[in-house]
């Protein structure tokens, strides 16, 4: 198994769509930055009577959509490019017994999606915090400890994202098709939900993983534009659910299907 | 890195009544035939015959719908380090382009245990070793089939499967090939060889297996064939005459 992770490993350093996916991921913190500081400006030129009920967004929540989506692409094309090219055929040659070439691309996607994830939702956070200080009456001032469970939250739907991606590239073999339904996910979808009658709309909003940092921490929060009916373990479970049984079944699929 | 000799002397490829079917059409058609150490093999029969087919149930890539592909005795998805037993190149463009050719070679090279030193071994033997660090997006369709040689080669193994290696390659390519098969079998090594280029057939391999419509029409000597005929193109085109088909297989 150690021989066969250095070689997906090699695969991932070998090619530069990784660098450009892991670049963009990070050009996250870069637009946090930009924003913060415009909503700074904006702040600092309102008139001091307003300023009381200013409000600004969560930069972090809303800008992880980066790094999920360039995770998640990252992991569909691990597998898609290999069905594109017919390395997969010689993949397969060398490792007959399949499922080690599958687990081993999920262990080096997920680990990078474990480092990216973090790594821009604390900078943007960092970044947002540093640039805004106590405006916004002290949105970006809370203790950081307080802070700490709802980031790991949100950075822990990068790694989700990226075997998410991989184990729909290796079950639809095609990279549009992965990529497609992995952009419907983050998109389409939850608009969809929020139009469906109730309560329908909150039962099924619950589950979308934009849904999930919240209710895992507990922190139920009431204006979220889905649902939150999950208690934290069962919303815990359903990121797990997404990471994992794509990848089970495609796993079960590569052992079966002719390659 | 080299095996011990004596898995060089027994390995061997043997189809038993291998049959595969692909939705209403069959491929394979209860194949049998042994491919020997220590010769070139080559593999014959119009498009759409099951050469590829064949190539692809004896690497494990598709499985059989009944009978058995073995090599060395075993079925070739229970090896473990399978490199180090069985080479093959099926498709010289199955390459990601992006990447460069020492590191797909050293990727497939680390899944099996090979060492880095055997890549640059394998880039020199092929004639790769000043391009080893360009992209194969660039490459040549003659250097791709290089390329491909050096992975099937990577691990030393007793047997090797090619499926139309001289694609592509200009003269000097094509004697090269030649003399490559040819040595690789004075070794004691097992080459299965698919090619249609009957002159060149004739130069390399001394041992041909001839199939159509996933059966075997012959499994001869080329020596055995031009004894009867005047020569193996003549021999192939009476052989196959029966057996053309104009849809492939898959």
């Amino acid at each position: 198994m150690k021989a066969i992770l250095s070689s997906e490993w090699l695969k991932l350093r070998s090619l530069r769509s990784t660098y450009l996916l892991l670049g963009l991921s990070l050009g996250a913190v870069l637009i946090g930055l930009g924003l913060a500081l415009m909503a700074a400006d904006m702040y600092d030129s309102a008139p001091p009577e307003r300023r009381p009920s200013a409000r600004i967004a969560d930069l972090e929540e809303v800008l992880v959509i980066l790094p999920q989506l360039c995770m998640g692409i990252l992991g569909a094309l691990t597998m898609t490019s290999e069905y594109a090219t017919g390395l997969i055929r010689t993949s397969l040659t060398v490792v007959p017994r399949r499922w080690p070439v599958l687990a081993a691309k999920a262990a080096v996607v997920g680990l990078l999606g474990l480092v990216v994830g973090p790594a821009t939702v604390f900078g943007t956070y960092a970044a947002s915090r540093w640039v805004l200080g106590d405006r916004f009456s002290g949105a970006y001032a809370t203790a950081l400890l307080e802070k700490l469970p709802i980031l790991t939250a949100i950075s822990l739907t990068v790694p989700a994202f990226a075997l998410l991606g991989l184990g729909l590239g290796a079950l639809f073999r095609s990279t549009a098709g992965a990529i497609a339904l992995l952009a419907g996910l983050v998109y389409v979808i939850p608009m969809i939900i929020g139009n469906v009658p109730e309560p329908w709309s909150e039962r099924l909003g619950s589950i979308m993983i934009g849904a999930l940092p919240h209710q895992i921490t507990g922190d139920g929060n009431a204006s979220s534009v889905y649902g939150s009916l999950l208690p934290p373990a069962a919303a815990a479970a359903v990121l797990v659910a997404y990471a994992a049984l794509p990848l089970l079944g495609a796993t079960w699929l590569l052992r079966r299907r002719d390659a | 890195m080299t095996d011990p000799p004596h898995r060089i002397l027994y390995a061997v490829i043997e189809l038993r009544r291998l049959t595969k079917r692909y939705g209403d059409t069959l491929a394979l058609d209860g194949l049998s035939f042994a491919v020997e150490p220590g010769h070139v093999t080559g593999f014959l029969g119009p498009n759409g015959a099951g050469k590829s087919t064949a190539m692809r149930l004896i690497l494990g890539l598709d499985a059989p719908t009944s009978g058995q592909a073995l090599v060395n005795g075993r079925r070739y998805a229970l090896l473990s380090k399978p490199m180090r037993e069985v080479g093959a190149l099926l498709d010289a463009g199955a390459v990601h382009p992006g990447r460069s050719a020492y590191n797909q070679l050293l990727a497939l090279a680390r899944s099996n245990d090979i060492t880095p030193t055997r890549v640059a071994e394998v880039l020199e033997q092929v004639g790769l070793a000043g391009v080893a660090r360009k992209r194969v997006g660039g490459f040549s369709l003659g250097m791709k089939q290089r390329l491909g040689i050096a992975a099937a080669l990577l691990g030393d193994p007793g047997v090797l499967i090619f499926d139309e290696p001289v694609n592509g390659l200009d003269p000097d390519g094509v004697r090269w090939i030649r003399d490559l098969m040819r040595s690789l079998a004075a070794e004691g090594r097992t080459i299965l060889l698919s090619s249609h280029l009957m002159s060149e057939m004739a130069l390399t391999a001394d041992r041909i297996v001839i199939i159509g419509r996933g059966k075997l029409i012959a499994a001869t000597t080329i020596a055995g064939l031009t004894a009867r005929y005047p020569s193996l193109e003549d021999a192939y085109m009476s052989l196959t005459a029966g057996s053309v088909t104009n849809g492939a297989a898959r």
